[in-house]
């Protein structure tokens, strides 16, 4: 029962953290119809800037955080704008493209920072106990800024104008345009907000994790693995599959070990695209 | 005048071509540099990297390596595999398409399994530091250990740690690929042969969260936990969480060194607590200090911090003196021969022996004397040295 109620608790934990990155993913397919391959990079990228804001600059870590949130959100927005935009329904350029950013965002930190990690601490340490359950602080903070993030994302996707155009250019572009929806305007906005969110879960997560300019490879896969269950473009299947994938992840590993947890999930993945092929919430095919 | 101008720039060229040819062409030996330059592993590639150019620049400095009549200038070429199979066998053909015959590197064991076949296709001699059980033998003629594994320094580090820490039970975590369960398996026979119940561990490279595996770990209700061949980085974080968990027994790492990198993710020597761990060299020597202030004098900068560096030093400089004893820089079964025949004993790291016909059939295992890291209590204690059991 305690490893249940402890995994449970690590699920959600990790759950949180994925939808976060995954919604990022998401937002980019289902808008612009781009593969985002450099959604490592920029949750690397929010590590380190936030690594920076903190021990170069001396800033209080929850501004280094809002800090590295608008670094990733601007180059992700400049990057979209100079290059996306040129290429964006050239899936094979679009791929190459971010796959390329990628691989220029990480060597640039290996460069820039070292192969080895620095030393970046959450600024709350200790952990909660009860009896034999445990909550490290740090994680609890993480996860309620992940679940505001969420809501937030959410409120603005179908609470706002912006939210609305976005959702329109995502159901189809050309009539969205037709109707005055000026996609060179919003694209680079989504891209902004997708990196935004990416950079922000690296500037949370890396402290609490580690911090070196390789943690990007596992963040895309992962984010891959999740939009892919949940349904390529919905943001309700992204969340829920994240959840999903958190909770299926920390049980299995729990009680079957590290290595058959992973083949565990991913077994479940396929028993689940082999019944749904589109994932649980997704559309039969894309038409933007 | 165009075409007097075209005569003198063509004049001018085949005079620069005369004057550097044969300079170029007298004799280079070029080295290779095969190793994880990024990825998890990237500070055990950087530190290959650091050597071998520290090497060449080394023997440079002194007017080029003595081979037969010539002096050799010493270059290098480097790959970066990211720690992967596929990877060290790219850097092998890329290497082999070069002509180069030395190779320095890789290190974890599924880059082993890459190059090998392709150093022997190429006639490659190859020194890798890998702590597979395959890592070396007899149908490896041509690659040598540059460090040896566990199975030669594995049992007096558990004697030290089960005497100051009374282990009964240990629990091995590792990655699931051969890197992790070579090493792991080797490890936890070591642990049972003095008496320590020990279980193994294995997780899925690329793991970033260990949470789950940790609760796992301490249903075990181990008195340490071994962190063995994890990548630095994974190690670090799986410390980490084990503290925040609650775990309050010791942390043990019989494999690759990687203590600072350890100490500065898992949050210092408050958080690691008790610990010992092997050191690839006995660090504090002034003996082996010293090649760091050679390092700083030779390349202008400061080495790398993780210490493999000092073993591939070592490596590099046997594998040069072997050359110019052999008298060729192609022939690398004669240069093989000839390194069979060297004395281990390095200036900055003392005498050694070879080792490996026990463990892996073959005596081709640089083993020099290492280091037993120990901290009790967040103190770090002296790192002691250690010669290698003689097989």
């Amino acid at each position: 029962m305690t490893s249940f109620v402890t995994a449970t608790l690590i699920g959600v934990s990790l759950g949180a953290q994925y939808a976060l990155l995954a919604l990022g993913f998401t937002l980019i397919f289902g808008i612009l119809g781009v593969v985002n391959f450099a959604h490592g990079g920029f949750y690397v990228l929010g590590g380190y800037a936030a690594y920076w804001f903190v021990s170069a600059a001396g800033l209080p870590y929850p501004l280094a955080v809002v800090l590295a949130t608008l670094v990733t959100g601007i180059l992700g927005y400049l990057f979209e704008l100079l290059l996306i935009e040129r290429l964006v329904d050239d899936h094979l350029a679009t791929l190459m493209l971010t796959l390329g950013l990628y691989l220029m965002l990480s060597t640039g930190i290996l460069i820039t920072f070292g192969p080895e990690s620095p030393l970046f601490e959450f600024p709350l340490n200790g952990t909660l106990r009860a009896g034999p359950f445990y909550f490290p602080i740090a994680n609890l903070v993480v996860l309620a800024v992940c679940l505001l993030a969420i809501l937030g994302v959410y409120a603005l996707i179908f609470r706002t104008d912006l939210g609305r155009a976005l959702r329109a250019l995502a159901d189809d572009r050309q009539v969205a345009a037709a109707q005055g929806l000026r996609p060179r305007l919003l694209f680079p906005l989504a891209f902004a907000l997708a990196c935004g969110l990416a950079g922000m879960t690296g500037a949370l997560v890396t402290p609490i994790l580690s911090l070196a300019p390789h943690v990007g490879d596992p963040v895309l896969a992962t984010s891959f693995l999740i939009v892919i269950l949940g349904g390529l473009g919905s943001i309700g299947g992204a969340t829920v599959a994240a959840f999903l994938v958190g909770l299926v992840e920390a049980y299995s590993s729990v009680y079957l070990g590290g290595s058959k947890g992973a083949l565990a999930l991913f077994v479940l993945v396929l028993i689940i695209l082999v019944v749904r092929p589109s994932g649980l919430f997704g559309r039969i095919a894309r038409e933007a | 005048m165009m075409a007097s101008s075209a005569r003198s720039a063509l004049g001018a060229c085949c005079a620069l071509i005369i004057a550097t040819g044969p300079a170029r062409a007298a004799c280079e030996l070029k080295l290779g540099i095969v190793g994880g330059l990024s990825g998890a592993t990237a500070q055990w590639g950087a530190a290959i990297k650091a050597a071998v150019e520290f090497v060449a620049a080394d023997a440079n400095a002194a007017g080029g390596l003595k081979v037969g009549a010539e002096s050799c200038h010493v270059t290098t070429s480097a790959f970066d595999t990211k720690a992967t199979a596929e990877g060290a066998a790219a850097a092998g053909n890329g290497l082999a398409s070069q002509g180069i015959k030395f190779v320095l590197g890789p290190v974890v064991s599924p880059e082993a399994t890459g190059i090998k076949p392709i150093a022997a296709r190429n006639g490659m001699l190859v020194f890798l530091n890998s702590y597979a059980k395959n890592a070396i033998g007899p149908q490896w003629p041509l690659v040598f250990h540059e460090g040896p594994g566990p199975s030669v320094w594995a049992d007096p580090i558990v004697k030290v740690a089960k005497s100051q820490f009374g282990l009964k039970s240990v629990v091995v975590v590792a990655p699931n690929d051969q890197g992790g369960t070579d090493i792991a398996s080797v490890d936890a026979d070591v642990y049972r042969q003095n008496g320590i119940e020990a279980t193994t561990e294995y997780y899925q490279r690329g793991t970033a969260n260990f949470a789950p595996i940790v609760t796992r770990i301490l249903s075990h209700g181990p008195d340490a936990v071994d962190t063995a061949s994890s990548a630095p980085s994974d190690a670090g974080v799986l410390v980490k969480q084990l503290r925040q968990a609650g775990f309050k027994g010791s942390i043990g790492r019989l494999g690759g060194a990687a203590t600072d990198e350890i100490l500065r993710i898992s949050g210092g020597p408050e958080v690691l607590k008790d610990a010992y761990w092997y050191e690839n060299v006995a660090i504090a020597d002034p003996r082996v200090r010293a090649v760091y202030d050679d390092y700083r004098r030779v390349m202008g900068t400061a080495a790398p911090e993780n210490t493999t560096m000092v073993l591939w030093v070592a490596a590099g400089r046997l594998l040069l003196k072997a050359i110019s004893e052999a008298g060729t820089i192609s022939d690398t079964k004669a240069v093989a021969a000839t390194l069979r025949r060297q004395t281990v004993d390095d200036k900055y790291l003392g005498r050694g022996r070879w080792t490996g016909q026990k463990f892996f059939g073959i005596n081709q295992e640089i083993s020099y004397p290492f280091g037993i890291g120990l901290m009790v209590n967040g103190e770090m204690k002296p790192i002691q040295r250690a010669d290698p059991p003689a097989e």
